[in-house]
């Protein structure tokens, strides 16, 4: 493959992305973490929730460093590396940048100076408030990034003049079929994936019986939130699925390796594996069930699906890539929800007590294991979204190599390696920090009663 | 209403000056800040500095963030030139302040703190002489043919933009100073002082040589002198720029706290108005006729509209939350440790 300067901005871009969104998911999921147990603490003047809050703040504030870091590139790179696809969608992406800024970034980060200097500053009471401010901000921002991004798969509210998005109704613009699903979505991944990580966190110190009470109460605590959303997930899932066949059915083809359109009165079947060929317009080899696909899509047996070859080549995205993205995804959400109910039975037979926990060796290793899981599971469901999207940039309007800055190879090389080295050095700095937070563990007053 | 109508790009430009304005005295000053570590030995002389502005500098680097997004969505075609063509000055920024934004976590958390109150000190140089080569680049000329960058890549690098990097550099140390005599006192404030009247000495002279080479590079500039309107307008800006010089020096002198970084603002105010008012219309000025314009650059009505009605909501809010915040963390900052 010829590594084109288009190629390698869409390299470039792909990768700050997707080191970037590790990140805010953990802002946004702990940042409502922190804020239950601060709450719980004024409330009730349990020191527990207090020194659950301290620590976990700790986290908190590195990811965000992380966090804020790598997602600057990403408002400027649009100018940088995409600069006729800014031309092009300003008219409504850029604004909703700009939204992202006014509202949420700034709400955020000025109150993030209270939230880590306030503790002895402010009133506790003034201190929850900042932290709930800095947690709703951050879902604003999910909020309006979700905006951007679903404009691009479903562009709405206006009209293409000389190539130029022009917007005449914003409402539809940002309320557009998309969003609900891809923002609840999105937003479910994140709660997802914090509880799994304090679980996993807590369940490693569980199994090493270090401060055991301390990391029961957490480890239940996001035990019982992600058995609650875990399941709803896997709705909001199916939710998002019905909106790509809806507005985007060459990707949902693209997303089964569907090549032919069932005829009426045949099932389409769902294939569990293929070998998807594109040349040939067909699998080489597919596992399939039969009936599959006609049943999720449209709850009958022989529904209707469009087939790939129902679409022009030159606008077909990749059929493999796409294929088995959804397919990891797919399969460590219905892991996911096997080990919640594997929890449950766990939890309801008395494994979780104060003595028994640490000898649930297996379940505590599955909760470890969930924590790259899930993170894998959500980077697959962006690779889907976004691989499933091309050709196309903005969606059936601008094809995403007219997109792109008319920039020589050369730069781009040399910012994409210099992204690389910079942040594997401050992943691995991220990872050696977190060692030393755990390492020193939660202050706590004594040993809690669990 | 319709002539507001008809003014919106105009109104777009002043707030989106506003908040470049909000951003290079704020973040600037931290900026600054970072620069200034750098020439100091001791580590708990740079943790101190940094201290200074521990709780504050999240929200002023999102100026810039702010800044990014709304000068795409009001005027996209301004924001697309303007980083294509600048791609090499702003990637290192991004990277100089990918160091910046780290240190302070990093170092909170680290046993070799050494390590990132430099990383600190190195990314705010990295940032400072980025934004100036970007800067430098852009009053420079770009050759931009069809509403697209058509030059190189390198076109950005010459003596006069290295020259106005210079000058940001130094621009920032000027502020940081001022900050740090606000916020810190004994022997950093002393230092500060001194930092303070040798980078405004050395501003002042760049920023003459810096004004008087792009007025006489450019002959619309001087063009704007023979109107009456702007000429008055240009004079009477240049006049309150020098002004506020004499009084920043005065401030420095008489050992004044607070004086020196509000002057310092003054005169950045209103050198930036008058260069601004030297080259209006045009936002990115060119060798060629074809230069773009305010209007040109600018996103539809509609958007532009809606974006300045929620902006009329927002940017009061902004204000009012970072008083508050400001006002929380009033007074020098005495040697108390990250409380987190």
């Amino acid at each position: 493959m010829d590594l084109t300067p288009v190629l390698l901005s869409r390299i470039q871009f792909a990768f700050t992305t997707m080191f970037h969104i590790l990140w805010p998911v953990l802002i946004i999921g702990i940042g409502i973490y922190l804020l239950a147990m601060e709450a719980v603490w004024v409330r009730t003047k349990n020191r527990g929730y207090y020194h659950q809050a301290r620590f976990w703040q700790k986290l908190f504030f590195l990811a965000l460093a992380m966090g804020v870091i790598s997602g600057i590139p990403l408002e400027f790179q649009f100018g940088t590396n995409w600069s006729e696809f800014s031309r092009a969608g300003g008219d409504i992406f850029g604004h909703m940048l700009g939204f992202e800024a006014a509202m949420a970034f700034m709400l955020e980060a000025t109150f993030i100076g209270i939230m880590a200097y306030g503790w002895n500053r402010v009133t506790p009471g003034m201190h929850l408030f900042s932290t709930a401010v800095v947690a709703f901000g951050a879902t604003l921002s999910a909020f309006w990034i979700m905006v951007a991004n679903s404009w691009m798969q479903v562009p709405r509210g206006g009209e293409f003049v000389d190539g130029s998005f022009m917007m005449t109704d914003t409402f539809q613009a940002v309320f557009n079929p998309d969003i609900f699903w891809s923002f609840t979505h999105m937003w479910f991944a994140c709660l997802q994936i914090s509880l799994f990580v304090i679980g996993g966190v807590s369940a490693w110190h569980i199994l090493k019986n270090k401060n055991t009470s301390f990391f029961l109460r957490s480890f239940k605590i996001a035990a019982i939130a992600a058995i609650i959303v875990t399941p709803a997930q896997i709705y909001l899932g199916d939710g998002s699925g019905q909106v790509v066949a809806e507005e985007q059915p060459q990707k949902l083809a693209a997303i089964e390796a569907h090549w032919e359109t069932n005829p009426p009165g045949e099932g389409a079947g769902w294939n569990i594996l293929a070998w998807p060929d594109p040349s040939e317009e067909k699998n080489r080899f597919a596992l399939e069930v039969p009936y599959g696909l006609s049943l999720i899509m449209t709850h009958s047996l022989t529904g209707q699906v469009q087939g790939l070859k129902e679409f022009d080549p030159d606008n077909r995205p990749p059929v493999a890539v796409t294929f088995y993205s959804f397919r990891i995804m797919f399969a460590i959400g219905g892991a996911l929800f096997l080990l919640m109910l594997w929890t449950v039975w766990v939890w309801r037979r008395g494994g979780l007590l104060r003595d028994t926990a640490s000898e649930q060796r297996w379940l505590m290793r599955a909760w470890m294991a969930a924590i790259p899981l899930s993170y894998i599971a959500m980077e697959a469901g962006w690779i889907t979204r976004e691989v499933g999207r091309q050709p196309w940039i903005i969606y059936e309007v601008l094809r995403t190599g007219e997109g792109a800055s008319p920039l020589p190879a050369g730069p781009i090389w040399w910012s994409l390696i210099s992204f690389a080295l910079l942040y594997l050095v401050l992943l691995a700095v991220f990872f050696w920090l977190v060692r030393r937070i755990l390492r020193t563990g939660p202050e706590t007053d004594q040993e809690e009663a669990p | 209403m319709q002539s507001l109508y008809l003014h919106l790009p105009q109104i777009w430009l002043a707030l989106i000056a506003f908040f470049l304005l909000y951003y290079v005295a704020t973040d600037g000053s931290d900026l600054g800040i970072g620069i200034i570590s750098l020439f100091s030995s001791r580590e708990a002389e740079r943790g101190a500095m940094m201290e200074s502005i521990g709780s504050v500098w999240h929200g002023h680097q999102t100026w810039l963030v702010l800044l990014g997004g709304m000068l795409f969505g009001a005027f996209p075609v301004f924001y697309a030139v303007l980083l294509s063509s600048l791609y090499i000055p702003m990637i290192c920024m991004l990277i100089g302040l990918a160091l910046r934004g780290v240190s302070f976590e990093f170092r909170a958390r680290s046993k070799s703190k050494g390590i990132w109150s430099r990383a600190f000190g190195m990314g705010s140089l990295i940032t400072a002489g980025s934004q100036g080569l970007a800067l430098g680049g852009l009053l420079g000329g770009l050759d931009i043919r069809n509403g697209v960058f058509a030059g190189d890549i390198w076109a950005w690098l010459t003596p006069f933009s290295v020259l106005v990097a210079f000058g940001v550099i130094v621009g920032y140390t000027m502020l940081g100073a001022n900050y740090l005599i606000m916020k810190t006192e004994g022997e950093i404030q002393d230092r500060a002082y001194r930092f303070s009247g040798v980078a405004a000495g050395i501003t002042l002279l760049l920023a003459a040589t810096a004004h008087t080479w792009v007025t006489l590079k450019y002959p619309f500039t001087l063009e704007k002198w023979a109107m009456p309107g702007f000429s008055t307008g240009i004079a009477l800006l240049l006049a309150a720029a020098l002004l506020a010089f004499v009084f920043y020096f005065r401030s420095l002198l008489r050992r004044k706290e607070l004086a020196p970084f509000i002057f310092n603002v003054a005169v950045i105010l209103f050198s930036f108005s008058a260069l601004s008012l030297s080259f209006y219309p045009n936002m990115i000025p060119n060798l060629s006729p074809e230069s773009i314009s305010v209007g040109e650059a600018a996103a539809s009505s509609n958007t532009l509209a809606f974006m300045l009605v929620a902006m009329a909501v927002l940017l009061p809010i902004i204000l009012t939350y970072t008083v508050f915040v400001y006002r929380t963390f009033r007074g020098k900052v005495t040697n108390e440790t990250a409380e987190y």
